[in-house]
């Protein structure tokens, strides 16, 4: 299974990428909509498509909305699931994001427990990771 | 003029999502505990502005040194290594991001939260448009405070405008 974790905050894709990491993931990073648009690309061209984005709602360059709408509007991404990791937790927010594209939604603060559980709802815990 | 934060939020609001973030961010077993201790001589603030009905910021202020030490337990660190400016930064940035995104979220009406700054403390509006819990975490100084802005944003347009 391959993560892309989209983050401005250095610090949250490091806690992202650990969490994923130890769940059998191969991570990589990007600081914004943008970068990561353009990471999904570059991947794309290498045959590194991720199974899964991590995506922060408030980012400079291009915030976590516009990135799922832009990765939405590409039928190349349409297997990456697309899961909100965010503070934004209000059900209109939530809503605006699922209604945009995303998968799945996960507020901050959250255990590496709430993310293995979300990531096994969604059938995305690679083999041998117990439930 | 918006309500003043006195009338949306109390301080056992703050208390409760800050009992919340730092076991999950800063660390198992980690907590802010709301008992003040003496300010230090030195302090570094991290903040987030939120703008919709209530416009104001959620500031988290601290010693240089606990801003170290809270970084090196959001990242996890052990020594040798050591963080540097930019580590801290980015995670007082981030908790002050995460405490202010659920602060938020309990305040009435849609907000925007933006994004995490540094440095001296904003600006605080009127005294009873801020709602602070004084308290420590490991025995050293630190504040949560949610505040008014001091200059209401349609405000500073309208100052804005030539004569």
């Amino acid at each position: 299974m391959r993560a892309l974790v989209i983050d401005d905050s250095r610090a949250m894709r490091r806690i992202v990428g650990s969490i994923l990491t130890d769940l059998g993931f191969e991570v990589r990073e990007a600081g914004d909509g943008r970068q990561a648009l353009d990471a999904l690309e570059a991947g794309g061209k290498e045959g590194w498509v991720p199974d899964l984005c991590c995506i922060d709602w408030n980012m400079p360059v291009m915030d976590g909305l516009q990135f799922v709408s832009a990765a939405r509007a590409n039928p190349g991404y349409r297997q990456v699931t697309l899961m909100m990791v965010t503070t934004e937790s209000e059900t209109g927010q939530i809503v605006k994001a699922l209604a945009a594209g995303a998968h799945e939604y996960l507020i901050k603060p959250f255990t590496a427990d709430a993310m293995r559980d979300k990531l096994a709802m969604l059938g995305l815990l690679p083999e041998g990771v117990a439930l | 003029m918006s309500t003043p934060i006195s009338e949306l939020l109390d301080a056992e609001t703050v208390q409760s999502i800050a009992d919340e973030v730092w076991p999950t961010l800063v660390g198992d077993g980690e907590a802010f505990v709301p008992l003040p201790v003496a300010p230090p001589a030195e302090a570094v603030s991290a903040w987030v502005d939120i703008r919709g009905p209530w416009n104001g910021s959620v500031v988290l202020t601290c010693a240089p040194a606990t801003a170290a030490a809270l970084t090196e337990s959001v990242l996890m660190t052990r020594p040798p290594t050591v963080v540097d400016d930019e580590d801290v930064k980015d995670a007082l940035g981030e908790l002050a991001n995460v405490l202010g995104g659920n602060i938020k979220s309990v305040l009435p009406g849609e907000s925007r939260l933006g994004l995490p700054q540094i440095g001296s403390a904003p600006p605080t509006g009127s005294l009873d448009d801020v709602c602070r819990v004084a308290g420590q975490w490991r025995g050293q100084f630190l504040t949560i405070t949610v505040q008014g802005a001091a200059v209401a944003p349609h405000a500073e347009r309208i100052e804005e405008k030539p004569l």
